[in-house]
């Protein structure tokens, strides 16, 4: 329990240091130190506490119960403050709305509710310990470099950056309080803190767009946040709780009765998993400086959506509307957004969808809440982590020495910057190609879905993947092309983002080679300790021989792919015309000299998003209310016939 | 120790694949030939034509765009061996699948490493069509699991009835994509066999000498496994189902080298189209009956 | 024989003509030739092919794409120049913009007269220019033995 203490403790004193000391070099030094030893505790906890079924700890502490009251009031504060600033009356209503809801609960309903089991650990808070810890922290080592380079840039701005490396450090803390927190007055406490966060973060450059875009994540969140709300106070007038695992409990052996605070927590969940229609603000968080977008995408804020919906899966898989409801909502955004990647050309922009679509894919897996979808689910959440933060690592780096987030701008990435490259194709192959992680986990899925007979969601998985395959492969092509002799760019990288570059590569490589043993001693005892039983959904041999492929592959890329080779060096066709072959000049018709460019497909009449995006939105803002509906409906036939 | 056999017995077939997989295929291709010019009223080549290619290629001399394109040849190579080795020793469908499309990729990523006008173009039409046949194969392994109990191929011969009788949807849905997967017209967009194309040789372009007689290698096995893969449906735990599958296997491919004969290339739009919307429809019946019927 | 006899694939490249030897080479493909009997593929791609056959005169715009085929083709390989206009510019001669035959621009290993030129000649300069393949074949691999 100490060790909890430690991690959630920890980051919040070292952002206090980073708003004290704001000399460069003393930032740097107490960022790589705390980083590391994040890190390193997140290992030793996972180490003390492998194979755990779930130990709950008698902790009740009213300093902690006021702590926080204080933090949604200072949380409610800094969003008046801000709204007012800015003049949005919408975020102040909500805003209000939010703060007057919670002391009226806090001082009107919770305060005689004693919640005995405070703090917990199970597995599933070991996974997320070590995504957090190692993920989470690898992206605050590589901000260091980052953000040298983008304050460069800025010059003429502000220097922000102790302000920005405290909020991140807090989003670590929070996202511990998250994972560990069974009162869920306190959970409710670091759930509202990753909201505000994250708006502080996107709002970071302070530019226009970035200021719409950080008040667009407040009003979803906030949304989310209300229903967070509402459901608490179902849960204290209903059952005199607010202990996470009595509802639990409570739901799985009656799923009638908690219709209505599921269905809460389920938007709850799905905003901040930006699920459709309330994916506009993970796209529009693209705007903050890259390690933001690393840190929301990979580690923090989304992953505490599917956290929560993974937590109630075993209540979805005995409940009938919400399930449905999740697994709807869920699969929809699966395809839609896996279509909408396709006429992306921005770089950040596709890992966005990306981002939306995986996350629709864990969400509709915690809507089915069988053991095999949860074991799917937390799989995906584990890959989806690990690759799209190195995704977005190399991206940044990327982009600060390219000086361009396009994907067509790529071209040839692989001879600018040799070693970049090959690990933003590790990346992205982890995203999209079996046998690396992501498609053992969607096969975990498709096996899920075809034991439940969820005839949509398997035909929304198979058109959905096969437009991942599309976007992802036509962007690896575009990193693969090799033509002239480029100047290495890459020289100039910071130390910092080849670190945490690497920290990435490892967990990778370790995640997709170890996944049995992963599945032995972390997911199964999870999955076992909330469903009572537990299985593997695909065959060790299968795993193994995966992960004879993933080794041959990475050897393949990282030490057999070479540009040189003892053939003769031969020229590109160009249809017998060539000006100068090596930057593929031809002579054109008029007898005049042309490069001849071949740009990626982008389709945007099939699948742009002034087509798709309506018809998305709209069914999902159906899915939503017929779900209140159902929920409301439910809710008081049930109350008549009691 | 029962994982570790299991996957020696995979590698070995692989190895096996490699060796039966290329010459049947080279057979098969010999044949596809002398039958598409009967169709035209020609003569054709002889039977062993194709491996007369492969011999010459091999020996011609050792060119390169960059060096990075035949090793991406050769692990495509390696993975169709591997696929075939999983498909043939009753392995896991799925992950065959997750092969034969790794492999895929790999012959994509040698197009686009050359940079080249022409080849870069075959690969944008590769990737397209990979993107318009995979729905239907992710359903037919879904089917697949629906019909047996699960993704294992080694159940196939000891069933009651074959699955062509559940799976009759799917059946014909895979007989539309694969003109996709044998590169026969209409489908052929990306690469062809035949000369004259707007995009050159597509794909191949850059690829000469011993990159070439490996792709053609590749192909041979590749096509081997696909007609494996429609052939299953008339599987079951009958001896005289082997007789039926051999005729299936004869008239599906004899169809198809009628379609290549008598149909015209068509554009992308339509590919994609009425693939998705047979898969849609087919398959989506198909696996919707099993489902709750 | 060795394999490269049995395999010779062609590109064909028409230059100064009046495209009546390029309608021939075309039907030296049709039913009624058939030279896929021998093999030999058109493949449109220098890449992929073992001989290059020219069809008409080489003049001051071609002789460079006539160049850089024949650079692309790998080794070993064959030129086949088919007609008169391939062999000395033909008729075309002396028109102000032609250079000549295509030995102009790259060396020539089977020359083929003939206005236009007949299947069955293309046929036979193709089996003449199958033998000269072999020789370079063997002596490609006597060089890359000794090398």
């Amino acid at each position: 329990m100490e060790m909890i203490g430690f991690l959630i403790l920890f980051p919040l004193v070292i952002a206090g240091l980073l708003v004290i000391f704001r000399q460069d070099k003393v930032r740097n030094v107490i960022v790589w130190v705390a980083s590391l030893v994040i890190m390193g505790a997140s290992i030793a906890m996972v180490a003390m506490n492998i194979g755990t079924t779930g130990t709950y700890y008698m902790f009740d502490s009213a300093v902690i119960d006021w702590a926080s009251i204080a933090i949604s009031v200072i949380v409610g504060a800094v969003v008046i403050f801000y709204s007012v600033k800015y003049r949005r009356k919408w975020v102040l209503a909500l805003a209000a709305i939010q703060l007057v809801g919670t002391l009226v609960f806090e001082f009107g309903f919770a305060h005689d509710i004693v919640c005995l089991r405070g703090l917990y650990v199970d597995s599933l808070s070991l996974i997320m310990t070590l995504i957090i810890g190692l993920v989470g922290s690898g992206i605050c080592i590589y901000s260091i470099g980052y953000m040298e380079d983008f304050q460069a840039e800025h010059k003429h701005e502000a220097d922000r950056r102790p302000r920005f490396f405290a909020l991140m450090f807090i989003f670590l803390a929070a996202m511990y309080a998250i994972i560990f927190c069974n009162n869920m007055i306190w959970l409710y406490a670091g759930w509202e803190i990753t909201t505000v966060c994250s708006f502080l973060l996107i709002g970071y450059t302070r530019t226009e767009e970035a200021i719409a875009n950080a008040f667009r994540q407040i009003i979803m969140n906030m949304v989310g946040g209300i229903a967070f709300l509402a459901a608490l106070f179902y849960m204290a007038l209903q059952f005199n709780t607010v202990d996470f695992l009595d509802f639990i409990v409570i739901g799985t052996l009656a799923p009638a009765l908690v219709v209505f605070p599921l269905t809460c927590l389920s938007l709850a969940g799905m905003t901040k998993a930006a699920q459709m229609p309330f994916h506009t603000w993970l796209l529009g968080a693209m705007v903050a400086p890259t390690p933001t977008s690393a840190l929301l995408h990979s580690s923090t804020m989304v992953k505490a959506g599917v956290f929560m919906l993974i937590k109630c899966g075993p209540i979805y898989a005995v409940s009938f509307g919400p399930s449905i409801f999740v697994i709807l909502v869920g699969g929809l955004t699966f395809l839609f957004c896996s279509f909408l990647a396709i006429s992306q050309v921005n770089a950040k922009r596709v890992l966005a969808y990306s981002t939306i679509a995986n996350l629709g894919l864990i969400t509709a897996c915690a809507g089915v809440g069988t053991a095999e979808a949860i074991w799917a689910a937390i799989f995906l959440v584990i890959f989806h982590a690990i690759a799209k933060s190195l995704l977005f690592l190399c991206v940044g780096t990327a982009e600060h020495h390219i000086g361009s987030r396009n994907i067509e701008d790529m071209d040839s990435l692989f001879e600018r910057m040799p070693r970049l490259a090959r690990l933003m194709m590790l990346g992205i192959m982890i995203m999209f190609i079996a046998p690396f992680g992501m498609l053992i986990a969607k096969w975990a899925t498709l096996v899920t879905l075809i034991g439940t007979r969820q005839i949509a969601l398997i035909l929304m998985l198979a058109f959905g993947s096969a437009a991942t395959f599309m976007f992802w492969a036509k962007w690896l092509g575009k990193l693969a092309g090799i033509a002239g002799e480029p100047d290495n760019v890459e020289i100039t990288v910071h130390k910092s983002e080849w670190f945490a570059d690497a920290v990435m590569v490892v967990l990778a490589v370790l995640a997709c080679a170890l996944i049995p043993v992963i599945s032995n001693y972390l997911v199964e005892p999870y999955v076992a300790s909330v469903l009572g039983m537990s299985i593997q959904p695909i065959r060790d041999e299968n795993l193994y021989l995966s992960t004879i492929i993933v080794l041959f592959m990475v050897v393949m890329m990282f030490g057999v792919l070479r540009k040189k080779t003892k053939a003769k060096k031969a020229s590109v066709y160009l249809s017998g015309v060539s000006v100068d072959n090596e930057s593929r000049v031809f002579l054109n018709s008029l007898s005049q000299p042309q490069e001849a460019t071949v740009r990626n497909w982008y389709m945007d009449d099939w699948f742009g998003e002034a087509k798709l995006t309506p018809i998305g939105t709209i069914i999902c803002y159906i899915l939503i209310l017929i779900a209140f509906v159902w929920a409301v409906v439910s809710t008081a036939g049930l109350t008549i016939l009691l | 120790m029962e994982t570790l056999i299991s996957i020696l017995i995979t590698l070995g077939a692989s190895v096996i694949f490699a060796i039966v997989g290329t010459v049947a295929g080279c057979l098969l291709s010999g044949l596809d030939r002398i039958i598409s010019a009967r169709m035209q009223g020609r003569v054709g080549p002889p039977l062993l034509q194709p491996l007369y290619d492969v011999r010459k290629l091999i020996a011609k001399d050792n060119v390169a765009v960059n060096g990075t394109i035949g090793t991406y040849v050769v692990c495509a190579l390696v993975f169709t061996f591997i696929a075939g080795g999983i498909f043939f020793s009753g392995g896991n469908f799925l992950l065959c699948v997750f092969v034969i499309t790794l492999a895929e990729l790999m012959f994509v990523m040698a197009a686009y490493a050359s940079r080249s006008p022409f080849s870069e173009a075959g690969a944008h039409r590769e990737t397209l069509q990979i993107m318009a046949y995979e729905p239907m194969v992710l359903l037919l392994a879904v089917g697949l699991f629906m019909a047996t109990g699960s993704f294992d191929l080694s159940v196939l011969p000891f069933l009651d009835q074959p699955i062509l009788f559940s799976l009759w949807g799917i059946f014909l849905g895979m007989l539309y994509i694969l003109t996709i997967k044998l590169r026969k017209s209409p489908f052929d967009l990306s690469y062809s066999h035949h000369a004259h194309q707007e995009l050159v040789k597509g794909v191949t372009t850059e690829m000469s000498g011993k990159t070439l007689a490996q792709i053609e290698v590749m192909h041979w096995c590749e096509n081997i496994l696909y007609m494996g893969w429609v052939v299953m449906f008339f599987i079951w735990g009958n001896p005289i189902s082997i007789a039926i599958a051999i005729v299936a296997f004869i008239l599906i491919y004899l169809f198809e080298i009628w379609i290549d004969n008598n149909f015209a290339r068509v554009k992308w739009q339509l590919v994609l189209k009425s693939t998705w919307i047979i898969t849609l429809v087919l398959g989506g019946i198909n696996i919707t009956v099993l489902a709750f019927l | 024989m060795s394999s490269v006899s049995k395999s010779p694939w062609i590109i064909h490249y028409d230059g100064s003509s009046c495209n009546g030897c390029d309608i021939e080479v075309l039907a030296a493909l049709t039913p009624l030739y058939d030279v896929e009997r021998f093999g030999i593929v058109n493949t449109g791609n220098p890449k992929h092919a073992d001989i290059f056959l020219v069809t008409g005169g080489i003049n001051e715009r071609n002789i460079d794409v006539v160049r850089e085929i024949y650079d692309q083709m790998v080794e070993p390989k064959v030129v086949v120049a088919c007609g008169v206009c391939a062999c000395t510019a033909g008729i075309f001669k002396d028109c102000y913009n032609i250079i000549g035959g295509v030995d102009k621009a790259i060396p020539v290993d089977v020359y083929a007269p003939g206005c236009a030129i007949r299947p069955e000649a293309i046929i036979d300069a193709v089996v003449e220019g199958i033998g000269i393949l072999e020789e370079k074949s063997k002596k490609l691999k006597a060089e890359k033995k000794g090398a």
